[in-house]
């Protein structure tokens, strides 16, 4: 299904939504469509968010963000982020803190089923001293019913939709990735529907071949969409690299509003679809630069499954 | 005895003093930059047999360039276990499996608390900055916290703004009252300007060591708090040469670890 369908189907206005990567895999050409179809008054979440987070905040689409950092790493704070929250432009989000130990384990709840989890992070930090839209519902604290230590409870979370880019998934939604997982797993696990964005789409035999890498099945997918290069300009481990030049492209372009509205214009709403943003990108800067971006190939050991 | 080379850059002293503070066979949790840097020194000279893993789900990466983020590609191939976020930060750390935690810090206070979260009010920051992500778990859990941070009165300061990740938050016992696991905490401040240790008895940070360009007295008065001076503070040891090597030769030898001199590190 082209992302536009999946978006248009499976993404409502004020949704919950949870959307993986961790400059791994970030569905990036996801961010894009929902940016481009305006959606409004959306719940974002995910462990240690970075320039996909900010633009979407930048573009106003975001109501509440349940987080634990925003930056765009080598290239420092987030514009749009501090814009959001220092200065209101184009709103200010509200925030509900928390970190990459307690957050992760609230998405494992969800997916779990579990109503809630302890966790032995946030303790003796301000991040107890500040509630939100969760309000007291944030965390509590409970003696221990085992031994009666202080014990820090946080809610389990279950998002409307999860989004996450992976390396390859059949047609009906099986997803297998590799490389650093970050919160993927058990965030598209704890939703209650997921639209999968992939390099390729397998065949059903492919996925048996080493099913050990899959980490959503299908029978939680809502869409499955292929988009190559859809993670850029983060990356696919054995497709693409990092596109650190890109990188700083959005670091000065979003320094400024103006700047920033230029590059959603030109890098968004200007192009239809990933194919078009593929082919702005070529266009912009030259097919050596996007082949540059390719990964080489080191193939591991094939495993093998036979009894 | 070390031979200690002069042409060496401030961010590289900073890593060698992060290094020495590893011992041999410890578990290390690294950030980005700075921490993966000095973390990989000692695997090549004290502590061959450290291994070091980053939250985002990957344990004892074989980098062959420095990695610029926790989530940085060159991380993956070569890695022994690649899992996520759960597994790292909660089944090795949570858990009680990781000796030492490396840390940098916007603002840092003399109880070693952390702020990476805002300057100014809460609500209405002057600064938004990242926000926790690893920081407090890995401040909470390691057993013992290095922490990295620019010298300067701004940097340092007597209470910070917000404690994004505990130190010894209010002095001796705040982190056992509040249930933060017994021998844990941070063990030394490493500055551009010093060495700083925690005082057994009042878990506040004093001076262990200035570094070749400074003083005790610029210390003090670049400190925001009266900043007690170890009995037998010294010169810190500058780079040894095996040290500059690892990292010139080894570790970065695109010399990327200069983009730190400009901003001071972090």
């Amino acid at each position: 299904m082209p992302m536009k369908e999946a978006v248009q189907r499976y993404v409502i206005d004020g949704d919950f939504l949870f959307i993986g990567g961790y400059i791994c895999r970030t569905p990036f050409a996801a961010v894009h469509e929902i940016i481009r179809q305006k959606k409004r008054d959306l719940t974002i979440t995910r462990s240690n968010a970075a320039d996909d987070f900010d633009m979407m905040i930048g573009a106003g689409v975001v109501k509440r963000f349940i987080g634990t950092f925003l930056s765009l790493g080598l290239y420092g704070l987030g514009r749009c982020y501090r814009r959001s929250i220092e200065k209101e432009i184009p709103h200010k989000i509200e925030l509900e803190e928390y970190t990459n130990l307690s957050l992760p384990m609230m998405l494992m709840a969800g997916s779990m089923g579990m109503p809630f989890v302890p966790v032995k992070d946030m303790a003796g930090s301000d991040l107890l001293n500040v509630k939100s839209f969760m309000g007291e519902d944030k965390y509590k604290v409970i003696d221990s019913p085992f031994d009666g230590s202080p014990t820090v409870l946080v809610p389990a979370l279950n998002p409307d939709v999860a989004i996450i880019h992976v390396q390859q998934a059949d047609e009906m939604g099986n997803a297998q990735i590799w490389g650093i997982g970050g919160d993927c797993k058990v965030g598209a696990n704890a939703a209650k529907k997921v639209i999968v964005s992939c390099e390729r789409i397998v065949s059903r035999e492919v996925i048996g071949k080493d099913p050990s890498r899959t980490i959503v099945p299908d029978f939680k997918v809502a869409a499955v969409v292929e988009e190559p290069f859809g993670a850029h300009p983060g990356y696919t481990p054995g497709f693409y690299d990092v596109d650190f030049s890109f990188g700083s492209l959005y670091q000065q372009a979003s320094n400024t509003v103006e700047g920033f509205e230029e590059f959603l214009n030109e890098w968004v709403f200007d192009v239809e679809d990933r194919t078009a943003y593929v082919g702005h990108y070529i266009e912009r800067f030259g097919y050596p630069t996007f082949k540059n971006l390719e990964a080489a190939f080191d193939f591991g050991y094939p495993v093998s499954y036979a009894y | 005895m070390h031979t200690h080379p002069d042409d060496y850059i401030k961010p590289e002293l900073m890593a060698c003093c992060g290094a020495r503070e590893i011992t041999d066979g410890n578990i290390v949790i690294v950030g980005t930059g700075f921490p993966t840097m000095s973390a990989n020194i000692a695997k090549y000279t004290n502590a061959p047999n450290a291994t070091l893993m980053q939250e985002s789900g990957v344990y004892d990466a074989r980098p062959v360039r420095p990695a610029l983020s926790v989530g940085d590609p060159c991380l993956n191939p070569g890695a022994a276990m690649i899992g996520g976020l759960v597994d790292v930060m909660g089944m090795f750390l949570q858990s009680g499996w990781v000796d030492v935690g490396f840390l940098s810090g916007s603002q840092v206070d003399k109880f070693g608390n952390i702020n990476t979260t805002v300057i100014g009010d809460y609500e209405k920051p002057t600064s938004r900055l990242p926000g926790s992500g690893g920081a407090n778990p890995i401040g909470s859990l390691a057993k013992k916290i290095l922490i990295i941070a620019l010298h300067d009165k701004r940097r340092l300061s007597e209470r910070v703004d917000f404690i994004t990740t505990p130190g010894y938050i209010d002095g001796p016992g705040s982190r056992e009252k509040r249930g933060l696991p017994a021998g844990t905490g941070p063990g030394v401040i490493i500055t551009n300007k010093a060495v700083l240790r925690f005082d057994d008895d009042t878990k506040e940070a004093y001076l262990a060591t200035y570094h070749p360009d400074s003083s005790v007295d610029e210390v003090v008065s670049l400190t925001p708090w009266d900043l007690k001076v170890s009995d037998d503070v010294h010169e810190t040891e500058p780079p040894r040469e095996e040290e500059l090597r690892v990292v010139r030769e080894i570790l970065d030898p695109f010399g990327m670890i200069k983009i730190y001199e400009g901003r001071g590190y972090v």
